[in-house]
């Protein structure tokens, strides 16, 4: 609480008029903002802005930092919602705005946007549009990525208010109408300029509709024509302009720049790229297709200075500014001298040329009536000046013409002029509809008004500010008028004495001139001189007719366009000719006499030169002028302040003095025309604000091209570097090109010298060979003459060699011949004597052969007999020894042969053994295999002795049962024959002896199958017995077997045949002695029965063997022999082989029977 | 096996991608094509190797000695054989124990009854516990040869073998016991706490060497180890039977259930069960060498 309070108790100190207190709470509240994040410190600023409207929480407020900026915003945000708040906030945020925070980024998120646009929409007060579509406008650039999600937004806003210009629902004030017109045709431009894809398919959709189609024709057509057909519009599509891509390359200004650039309005249009040049030339064309009176406009401005001087003169009358007429009549020259040759109004000697005269007070109209610009101290006629200036005339449009031709009462070139002048925005037919009544009520008012002495404006300034307090809220203003008041009555005073129509100009030039200076040494640009013209038009106007008072709406609306075009097209001159007027408004003032006199006629040539030291220079000299200005209390703060809040400071205090006057004026005349009064008090006021937005959007934007004029100076600074570089480098070039050809030159010298050496050389070469040649000759010739007589030489050796072979030859010839001589006289001495030796030989020979033959018969008579005897035993010897050798030859040979033999023989052992081996394994084998089989055969034996015992068993089992039937008959049998076997005992007995017998091996038999031995002879003696037929005959049969040698095969196969019987049960004697009688008959048919037979039961052979008689038991051995001699047999080979030996052991044991038989 | 060195260098991936036998089956060949066979090979291969089905029959026969191991004589042993069997087959039709109605099972039974002796007077005699297993062992073999009188012959030597066995028959419970145990001891303790250690199917198992319990197919299997001389084989089937169902032995708690159970054993599992309990076989017995 207790900081509130601190907080309240600074606030109200913030606005104190000592500037040290006030710093330092400033310094306080910064401090402050910079340790507190909190909303609650700036909510209150912003809150106590909107009760007071201080111009240091402005200042506090604008220059938030970045932590601060959501509050504020929200807190606008806030009041912006609320309708009583809604036009204080959007001023606020259009100075904030204006001052292009960091945080400006932040907007197009900030809820604020949205409901600034809500706003725009719905809102009814035009003060309130305006200032929000002004400030709508200068954020555009700001946030031009924010386009996309508030487009339609725009545009609707757009054809709302283009709408209202046209139709002005009900009770809105026609003078604010053309504020409004003006900022929508400025959004016009923003909208056209930044999105112009999207914002022509909007128009198109939109006014296509019928009810929008007046509008159209009406409001926004005349828009279309002053502006070129966007080049976006060509390339671009509707997306692809809101690409932010698009908008992160350009800057703020660059964006404004841009969207300058494609208006027609010269003033409007950028300069930059040649198109005020092109505007110069080619402008021409369409405002005179346009409007043939718009022709006249340029080109009297430029040629005619009668022309130019009409207007003034047209104006004048209406202004009455009585002394001015002349100047401007002789002001044309001079103008056209400077503006014909742009380059020479650059050069600061014509400048200077220009100004040096201004002393004489005879300079002073060309001055003024050139630029507005400069025109400040002839602002008394500025009215007129203005009008004259050749760039506001181009863009007029039509209807505006028209319209200035309903005038009328002024003359058709001037009127225009005026008109145009007044409204260069062409596009509103309703301002001049509306013009009408204004124009005639001011009129009428005019001289009313224009009675009111000037001294007596700031009392009725006041008297009207005091009226709107009381409306509005006088006392945020109190402090200001307090101020003004004072200003005002500071500046009225010396202006007291002149009095009449004129002195308010006067005074107003005067007025502007101390206040003026530093803001023309501030900016040096065309703008912040315009507000001040448009100012004291206005602080002129104020009481004038309202249709005059429009002029100052114009203004703004044709300031932008005017002011910016002037200072642009000769921006640099503006600034010697801003200087220019200095000296030229000095003497004014002098004339006034207010100043002293201080003409120092080359304080331009500083600007020129040192632009910074002549400002410097300016603003000192203001101040002086300033301080010298007796009872000027702003001479405290007006050095602290800049130039420009003393602009604004100006607009509020005018606005304020303004109410004053009024105030002071309506308190007499309160009965007379209060409510008049209130209305037109409380119109002006708004008027005065909508200005105010205006201007301080005109003063945005001249910022953003302040900017960019920056930028492209520095541009412009390293054109003129690299120019200069260029030219030392082309300097260089040239130098370099002259010592190139001084080389050259040189070149060509040593060029001939080297070719005169050359020739030399050559000739000397020519000469040297020459007699090389001629000594090469001379050399050949003498060696063929050595050649010559070498071959002669060679010659004569050898005919020297030839002769002396030839002496050679001769010679040794005639040694032969010698030698031969010789020889042939020895072979004669030689033959002699060998005659002579033969003969004498023969003769010894002769006795040599008979002393031989006489020996030879000694001989053979001694030796005749030992030779014979020792050749006869060296023959013998000989031969013997012959013999011996050969024996022991042979006796080598045989040894080599046997052992040879011996050698094999151990091989074949070898063999053997191996084959042994083999054979030993093979035997193995074949035993192995053997055995196999034999195994085999065995099981199957096995298997046969099964099979027979189960017959066996099956036989005795059918025999028992036989017996058994037996034995019942032979009960029977028996007791029939019981009577006749009482006679006969023996046989009886007989058979009771056999019978026991019998019954025992039967039940021997009965029990076990092995124990058969007996059975066989008991069977058969059973059979025998058992034979119902013949008993005595069986007995006798049995002796009969065993007598007779054909018996035993009988036998042997008896017990078969008879067990067949037996089995058949046919005990007949016939038939075994039939099958008893086929083995001896040797047939094959009975051997192979036998061999069946005992294959079949070998072992009942056996005992057959066994059984029989005690013959048998020898022949058992027999038996068993051939049995084991069949057995091995039978498996390989057929049946048939068997029957021979088994035939001869049978014939052998017959044989055998027989001997026993026989030895038995 | 002297073939090792050379056997084809595939067959280790044979053996790793399931192809089981293609060496084996070509080894058997080998082995086959040895004048006089060598029996004790075969026995070490038929006990490592599952037998090609072609050439079972012949092997059995051999390692049965029904065949003698040179091939010379196999015609001749064969016909023998045949001979044999048709006088058998001959004298007991003489004798009217059989008919032509008669079951061949039952053939086999009182020929082989006759062959050792123990026809009964009667046919109507009631049959020993015996007869019984060699009915269920001759019918088993009678799906596996076809030849009747292969049949028989093999029907009747692996009778034989059986009882040559006789003596390690009754300590196969013990070594079933044990390797369970090892195996897994909780299906052992659960058997014992149900006390059906001693009322499982011995018999059947053992006696008749599953013939019955098994089908014929992996029967086979199992009866190459047996006839090539290894009754431990059994215990390992026995075993593998018991873990392959040993959830639902788990779940029957009564040691008649078991034994009912275990004497109707499901067939679809018996290929896995023999594959498996050959393979513990192995791991337990280690993989037969030849030792010559």
């Amino acid at each position: 609480m207790a900081q509130q309070a601190n907080l309240g108790e600074l606030l109200s100190t913030l606005d104190s008029p000592v500037l040290s207190e006030r710093d330092e709470v400033t310094a306080i509240f910064k401090e402050n903002l910079n340790a507190d994040r909190g909303p609650m410190l700036v909510n209150t600023l912003v809150d106590y802005y909107l009760e007071t409207s201080s111009q240091q929480v402005l200042h506090i407020l604008t220059t938030l930092q970045e932590p601060h900026d959501k509050h504020l915003l929200d807190k606008m945000n806030e009041y912006v919602g609320k309708a009583a708040s809604r036009l204080s906030t959007l001023s606020l945020l259009g100075h904030a705005i204006r001052l292009q925070p960091p945080w400006k980024h932040k907007l197009s998120q900030a809820p604020l946007l949205p409901s600034l646009l809500k706003c725009l929409k719905v809102d009814t007060d035009v003060v309130v549009l305006t200032t929000g579509v002004l400030v709508l406008i200068t954020m555009l650039p700001m946030v031009p990525q924010a386009g996309k999600q508030h487009l339609h937004d725009f545009f609707d806003i757009f054809g709302r208010l283009s709408s209202w210009c046209l139709k002005k629902p009900g009770h809105v004030a026609e003078i604010y109408l053309v504020h409004l017109h003006a900022s929508v045709y400025a959004l016009f431009h923003r909208l056209y300029g930044m999105y112009p894809c999207n914002f022509v398919s909007f128009l198109r959709s939109h006014y296509t509709m019928k009810e929008n189609l007046e509008t159209f024709e009406e409001v926004v057509k005349p828009m279309m024509e002053h502006v070129r057909i966007h080049p976006e519009l060509v390339t671009g599509s509707k997306d692809l302009e809101l690409d932010p891509r698009r908008w992160k390359k350009l800057e703020t200004h660059d964006v404004v720049i841009e969207c300058a650039r494609i208006s027609l309005d010269p003033t409007e249009a950028s300069y930059e790229d040649g198109c005020s040049v092109s505007h110069q030339n080619s402008a021409r064309p369409p405002p005179r297709a346009a409007d043939v009176t718009a022709s006249p406009h340029v080109d009297p401005q430029n040629s005619f200075g009668s022309v130019t001087s009409t207007p003034h003169s047209a104006s004048r009358p209406m202004s009455s500014t009585p002394g001015q007429p002349p100047p401007p009549l002789s002001s044309p020259a001079p103008r056209l001298s400077a503006e014909a040759p742009q380059a020479a109004l650059w050069s600061p000697s014509l400048v200077c040329g220009m100004a040096t005269p201004p002393t004489s007070p005879g300079n002073v109209p060309p001055d003024c009536a050139q630029p507005y610009s400069k025109a400040f101290g002839a602002s008394a006629g500025g009215k007129g000046t203005p009008s004259g200036t050749p760039a506001t005339s181009p863009p007029p449009a039509p209807p505006c013409h028209s319209d200035d031709c309903v005038h009328g009462p002024c003359p058709p070139p001037t009127a225009p002029h005026a008109r145009k002048e007044e409204r260069t925005d062409p596009a509103r037919p309703c301002l001049h509809r509306q013009h009408h009544l204004p124009n005639d009520r001011g009129l009428e008012e005019l001289p009313g008004s224009k009675e009111l002495p000037l001294s007596d404006l700031p009392g009725f300034l006041g008297g009207l500010a005091s009226e709107e307090d009381s409306i509005e809220k006088d006392k945020e203003e109190a402090a200001i008028y307090k101020e003004l008041s004072e200003i005002t009555t500071a500046d009225t005073e010396p202006l007291v004495p002149r009095g009449g129509f004129d002195s308010p100009f006067y005074q107003d030039s005067l007025l502007g001139c101390p206040r003026k200076t530093p803001s023309a040494t501030a900016g040096a640009q065309g703008t912040s001189v315009h507000p001040e013209s448009f100012n004291s038009s206005l602080d002129k106007l104020g009481p004038d007719t309202p249709k005059q008072a429009f002029t100052p709406i114009e203004l703004p609306c044709g300031g932008p366009d005017e002011s910016p075009a002037g200072s642009r097209e000769r921006q640099t001159p503006p600034e010697p000719r801003i200087l220019t007027p200095s000296p030229f408004r000095v003497p004014s003032q002098r004339g006034a006499g207010l100043s002293s006199g201080q003409p120092p006629p080359y304080d331009h040539l500083f600007e020129v030169a040192l632009p910074k030291a002549a400002h410097h220079f300016v603003s000192t000299k203001t101040q002086e002028l300033i301080k010298k200005v007796p009872g000027s209390s702003e001479g405290a703060w007006v050095p602290s302040a800049s130039p420009l809040e003393v602009l604004d400071r100006l607009i509020q205090q005018g606005a304020d003095a303004h109410s004053k006057e009024l105030s002071r004026l309506s308190l007499p005349s309160k009965s007379v025309d209060w409510t008049h009064f209130g209305d037109e008090i409380r119109t002006l006021r708004n008027q005065l604000l909508l200005l105010h937005n205006q201007l301080l959007y005109e003063r945005f934007k001249r910022q953003q091209h302040a900017v960019r004029n920056r930028r492209l100076l520095r541009r412009v600074i390293r054109a003129a570097a690299l120019e200069e570089h260029n030219a030392a480098m082309k300097d260089q070039l040239k130098l370099q090109e002259k010592e190139i050809q001084i080389w050259k030159v040189s070149l060509q010298k040593e060029r001939a010298r080297y070719s005169q050496l050359q020739e030399q050389r050559d000739t000397m070469v020519a000469q040297l060979h020459s007699q090389i040649r001629q000594l090469q000759h001379d050399r050949e010739e003498f060696y063929n003459q050595s050649q010559e007589l070498q071959t002669k030489l060679e010659d004569c050796r050898n005919m020297v060699a030839e002769l002396r072979l030839e002496l050679k030859k001769a010679n040794s010839k005639v040694c032969h011949t010698e030698l031969l001589l010789g020889q042939v006289s020895q072979k004669l001495s030689n033959s002699e004597s060998v005659q002579q030796q033969m003969e004498f030989l023969n003769r010894q020979l002769l006795v040599l052969g008979e002393v031989n033959e006489l020996y030879l018969e000694q001989l053979q008579n001694k030796h005749s007999d030992t030779t014979k005897e020792v050749e006869v035993m060296k023959a013998a010897y000989r031969k013997e020894l012959e013999k011996h050798r050969s024996y022991a030859l042979q006796q080598s040979q045989r040894l080599d042969t046997s052992q040879r033999r011996v050698l094999e023989l151990e091989a074949q052992l070898a063999k053997k053994d191996h084959l042994l081996v083999e054979q030993k394994k093979y035997l193995e084998d074949v035993k192995l295999q053997a055995r196999g089989q034999l195994q085999a055969a065995e099981s199957r034996y096995e298997a046969q002795k099964r099979i027979t015992q189960v017959f066996e068993l099956e036989v005795l089992d059918l025999y028992g049962r036989l017996e058994k039937d037996g034995l019942l008959r032979k009960l029977e049998v028996e007791r029939t024959e019981a009577a006749e076997a009482a006679e006969e005992r023996p046989d009886c007995c007989n058979n009771s002896g056999s019978g026991p017998v019998r019954g025992h091996s039967d039940a021997v038999s009965g029990h076990n199958g092995e124990t058969r031995p007996p059975r066989p002879g008991s069977t058969r003696g059973g059979g025998g017995s058992g034979s119902v037929g013949s008993g005595s005959s069986g007995s006798s049969s049995g002796s009969s077997q065993l007598s007779t040698p054909e018996k035993p095969p009988a036998q042997r196969a008896g017990p078969f045949s008879s067990r067949w019987e037996t089995a058949v049960g046919e005990p007949s004697a016939s038939i075994p002695a039939t099958v008893g009688s086929l083995p001896s008959s040797k047939s094959f048919l009975g051997m192979k029965a036998r061999e069946l037979f005992r294959n079949k039961s070998e072992s009942q052979c056996d005992e057959d063997g066994v059984t029989g008689s005690g013959l048998s038991e020898t022949l058992k051995p027999g038996v068993d022999a051939g049995v084991e001699a069949k057995t091995p047999l039978s498996p390989d080979g057929p049946r048939p082989a068997p029957p021979s030996p088994d035939s001869v052991g049978q014939l052998r044991i017959m044989d055998y029977n027989e001997a026993h038989q026989e030895h038995s | 096996m002297t073939e090792d060195s050379q056997r084809n260098f595939r067959s280790v991936y044979y053996e790793k991608v399931g192809f089981r036998g293609v060496e084996e089956k070509k080894s058997l060949e080998i082995l086959l094509k040895d004048d006089r066979l060598d029996i004790e090979k075969l026995c070490t291969f038929s006990q490592r190797f599952p037998l090609p089905s072609m050439y079972r029959a012949l092997v059995w026969k051999v390692l049965l000695g029904i065949l003698p191991p040179h091939h010379e004589s196999h015609a001749q042993v064969m016909m023998y054989r045949k001979e044999q069997y048709s006088d058998v087959l001959h004298a007991l039709k003489v004798v009217r124990f059989v008919n032509d109605a008669t079951p061949q099972v039952e053939v086999y039974l009182r020929m082989y009854q006759l062959e050792s002796g123990k026809l009964p007077r009667n046919p109507s005699f009631p049959l020993k516990p015996e007869d019984e297993v060699f009915l269920a062992i001759a019918k088993a073999m009678e799906e596996m040869v076809e030849d009747s009188v292969d049949c028989y012959w093999i029907t009747r030597c692996f009778v034989n073998q059986l009882n040559k066995y006789r003596d390690s028959l009754p300590q196969l419970p013990k070594a079933f016991e044990q390797y369970l145990n090892l195996e897994d001891s909780r299906l052992l303790s659960h058997l014992k706490m149900c006390s059906a250690v001693s009322r499982l199917p011995y018999d059947l198992w053992f006696k008749r060497c599953f013939a019955g319990c098994l089908p014929e197919s992996s029967l086979q299997r199992v009866w190459d180890k047996v006839v090539s001389g290894s009754c431990k084989i059994l215990v390992f089937v026995a075993v593998e039977i018991l873990l392959t169902f040993k959830l639902k032995v788990m779940a029957l708690n009564n040691s008649e259930k078991i034994t009912k159970f275990l004497e109707n054993i499901p067939q679809d599992s018996s290929d896995a069960i023999v594959s498996k309990a050959i393979d513990l076989w192995h791991k337990h017995c280690g993989t037969p060498v030849h030792s010559a």
